[in-house]
């Protein structure tokens, strides 16, 4: 099996190559069956990508740990969905992932959107192209067939750490979205190379952006999520790279979401659309390259991966034939209109746009910071979290603002009428809960800001969405009939608002963390600590064994204003494969106000516990606002009637 | 219109940039391998530092209890002896990247972070061949 996995492996980099080269051949030598033949070359990647997936997920379950990245990423006692997901858990299974996904992405594409004649043959070579670079890795650099001379009787196994639920959901979702920003990307260059320039490309893939940008978000947020729950600092973020890396594409293809609206409306930003698509996709490859790599998180740079050249060649590439064929397509890319006012919709969305850049360049700077004092100064030089917090903690202020301002301006100048209609009642609203919130004691000031402005966008999103189904029910509809019409009317617009709602529960989460506190103790069996209302006794230490681990569990009760409300066990365990590496698993209780979160730091051979209590307000927001997000993004993804029948017409009149 | 709005993004610019100045200026650590730092003693003195280096398999105590942790960070045959108190990651041991953030008199390293390497980050030495 392996041996046909790596020639399938082969073989798609060879197709790939074909893929690059027919499309391109056959549009110069103006032989249509030749460029016609790519879309054969795509579907013929996604199949052997296919066997060599089948390939590795047959040597993980036969347990062939003469495969080297079987024995090293797999044993014998491992579970079943566990050994399936040890599939995406090391550097050379992930990249045959990435490649994976990417041929079938190409697939739809070549089978779905074949309509897009013109743009066809550039969007295949652009595809393939990618599809060659990953598969030139697989297939030279870093291989999962490799062979070891000697099959060692057992695997090295899964390390504890992945073996957590977030495994099955993190990499996959975190992958969805890097992958799929390739679709959009693709589009773009085949849009500059045909001089196809209006809002075609972006109307073709609105589709895949949303879906990429929907992953990419639940990849960030699994990542979270799993940090939070696994890693026992307390946390979820922490400025690392590799978070970073994942949060850069984000940044810019929330930009680019809605810069593309102004230019569906209005015709303007052609040339920033552009520049942000090919900048997402560079930055979802330089993510994928640094979550493989370990090129930042570690002092010694570079020398560890012979993959960094290669990765940091394909994005200077990448971002080489973005810009050129747009400085070259620059004439034909003028003539947008002017901005007409400074208050109005497109201003407001320019600000976010700019906001969102701004954000992401601060995080590129903070993260490559090291390498560049270096070069300058020659000595490496990091900044930590105070940085990042610095500047993204007012922009994401400034965003949320905005979130309540842009949906509701006027286009073109929004007039002083449109202002107190639009926003009278939510300042009003907001000015009473500011007041209210500052009357009932201490806040912080950065929290009460972001509350505020929560409370002011939410107010705003609201009232906007009451009048709409008030019109409806003035026809005679009933209150939630009208609203459900109304937003069948317009996907995009509520489920917009949807994900705006989302995202302000996700953003007064994180401002629950200014409330924060946390608490260090030393207990003997029968002693009590106190944190905030919470009493904490300690009730002893039990030790047991489970099929994979050695389990040494302390186990506290906890009172909430001396009532008993909860028995909670944070547990240090030794898994059977890795006795020499502890696993700390927290205890969590969370309520809609707060977690209470508690590590078990160490324990005495005298069954003394050392805890650490941290109480992390409004988690349960953020969680929260993940699904209100995920219910926009469906409902903005829902095809409305009539839109693809639209879509079509329009292509084809516009083409003939 | 033009003038405004270059006025508008000009503010908003310089205020970004601020911001990054003063919150850079406030977390600059410097970054150094253990060799590194026996060169530059002198001149890190009172700086924050972010230490890279190996856990040593010999002289690591740690107290469980009390939360305190004594090991030495080694990089070829220079060391470095760590100070911490505080939450020990799952995957220190000796042998393991670690990084830590505190202040070195000379003596001895005063940290009061610790971070192990992620295994998500990978082993990726082992894995190229």
């Amino acid at each position: 099996m392996g041996e046909i996995g790596g020639l399938a492996i082969s073989l798609a980099f060879v197709v790939s190559l074909y893929g690059v080269a027919a499309p391109l051949l056959g549009q110069a030598l103006k032989r249509p069956e030749l460029a016609r033949s790519g879309s054969a070359a795509v579907y013929a990647n996604f199949l052997l990508l296919t066997i060599a997936s089948a390939a590795l997920l047959q040597a993980l379950l036969a347990r062939d740990f003469g495969n080297a990245y079987v024995a090293s990423y797999s044993s014998r006692d491992l579970g079943f969905w566990y050994t399936l997901a040890a599939f995406w858990a090391g550097q050379a299974g992930s990249l045959l992932f990435w490649a994976l996904l990417l041929t079938g992405f190409a697939a739809l594409v070549v089978w779905r959107q074949s309509l897009y004649r013109e743009l066809m043959p550039y969007v295949v070579a652009t595809l393939m192209g990618t599809s060659a670079f990953f598969t030139m890795l697989l297939a030279f650099v870093s291989s999962p067939f490799t062979r070891v001379p000697f099959t060692p009787p057992d695997g090295s196994g899964l390390n504890p750490l992945l073996q957590n639920p977030g495994m099955f959901f993190h990499p996959p979702t975190q992958y969805l979205g890097y992958v799929g920003f390739t679709i959009p990307f693709a589009f773009a260059i085949a849009a500059l190379a045909t001089r196809r320039l209006d809002d075609e490309w972006i109307r073709a893939t609105r589709r895949w952006t949303l879906m990429a940008w929907f992953f990419l978000t639940w990849g960030i947020i699994f990542g979270m999520q799993w940090a939070y729950v696994e890693l026992g600092w307390g946390g979820y973020w922490a400025w690392d790279p590799v978070e970073n890396a994942s949060l850069m594409p984000w940044l810019t293809a929330t930009a680019f979401l809605h810069s593309v609206m102004i230019q569906e409306k209005r015709g303007m930003l052609k040339v920033w659309n552009l520049v942000l698509i090919i900048l997402t996709f560079a930055l979802s490859i330089f993510g994928t390259f640094l979550t493989r790599s370990g090129v930042l998180s570690s002092v010694h740079s570079f020398a560890l991966s012979s993959m960094g050249p290669l990765f940091f060649g394909f994005i200077l590439l990448s971002l080489a034939a973005g810009f050129i064929l747009l400085f070259v397509r620059l004439p034909a890319l003028r003539s947008a209109p002017e901005l007409d006012s400074l208050v109005s919709r497109e201003s407001s969305f320019l600000f976010n746009n700019l906001i969102l850049v701004g954000a992401a360049f601060s995080v590129f700077l903070g993260t490559i910071f090291p390498m560049l004092s270096e070069a300058v100064r020659g000595v490496k030089i990091s900044v930590g979290p105070p940085f990042f917090n610095q500047v993204n903690v007012p922009i994401g202020l400034a965003l949320l603002l905005l979130m309540g301002l842009c949906p509701l301006l006027a286009w073109r100048k929004a007039s002083a009428r449109n202002l107190t209609r639009n926003f009278l009642l939510p300042a009003g609203i907001t000015v009473v809960a500011a007041g209210l919130m500052t009357a009932s004691g201490p806040v912080h000031p950065i929290a009460l800001v972001a509350f505020t402005l929560s409370i002011f966008t939410a107010a705003s999103i609201l009232q906007d969405f009451h009048r709409g189904v008030m019109v409806r029910r003035s026809h005679g509809e009933t209150y939630p009939l009208a609203a459900a019409r109304l937003v069948a009317r317009n996907h995009r617009r509520y489920g917009g608002y949807v994900v705006h709602i989302g995202m302000i529960l996700l953003f007064a989460g994180m401002a629950g963390s200014a409330f924060s506190a946390e608490r260090e103790a030393v207990l003997k069996k029968g002693q009590s600590v106190a944190l905030k209302q919470y009493t904490l006794r300690y009730e002893g230490p039990s030790q047991y064994s489970t099929r994979s681990a050695q389990v040494t569990a302390a186990t506290l009760t906890v009172f909430n204003s001396s009532k008993p409300v909860a028995v909670l066990s944070p547990q240090r365990n030794f898994h059977k494969t890795h006795p020499d590496q502890p696993m700390t698993e927290v205890a969590i209780r969370s309520t809609m106000m707060e977690d209470l979160y508690i590590i078990l730091a160490g324990l005495g051979e005298d069954g003394t516990a050392n805890f650490r209590v941290i109480i992390n307000p409004l988690m349960m927001w953020m969680w929260l606002g993940s699904a209100v997000l995920t219910l926009g993004t469906v409902i903005a993804f829902w095809p409305e009637r009539g839109e693809a029948l639209r879509n079509r017409s329009r292509y084809l009149v516009e083409g003939a | 219109m033009r003038r405004k709005l270059l006025l508008a993004v000009a503010v908003f610019v310089l205020t970004g940039g601020y911001l990054a100045y003063s919150g850079a200026r406030s977390s600059f650590a410097y970054y150094m391998t253990v060799s590194e730092l026996h060169n530059r003693v002198a001149t890190v003195r009172d700086a924050d530092i972010r230490l890279g280096g190996k856990v040593a398999a010999t002289d690591l105590r740690w107290d469980q209890v009390a939360g305190r942790l004594q090991f030495i960070v080694a990089e070829g045959t220079h060391t470095i002896p760590v100070r911490y108190r505080g939450v020990v990651p799952d995957t220190f041991k000796p042998g393991a990247e670690v990084v830590v953030e505190g202040r070195y008199d000379g003596t001895t390293f005063a940290a009061d972070r610790l971070f192990a390497k992620c295994p998500s980050k990978f082993e990726a030495r082992t894995e190229e061949q």
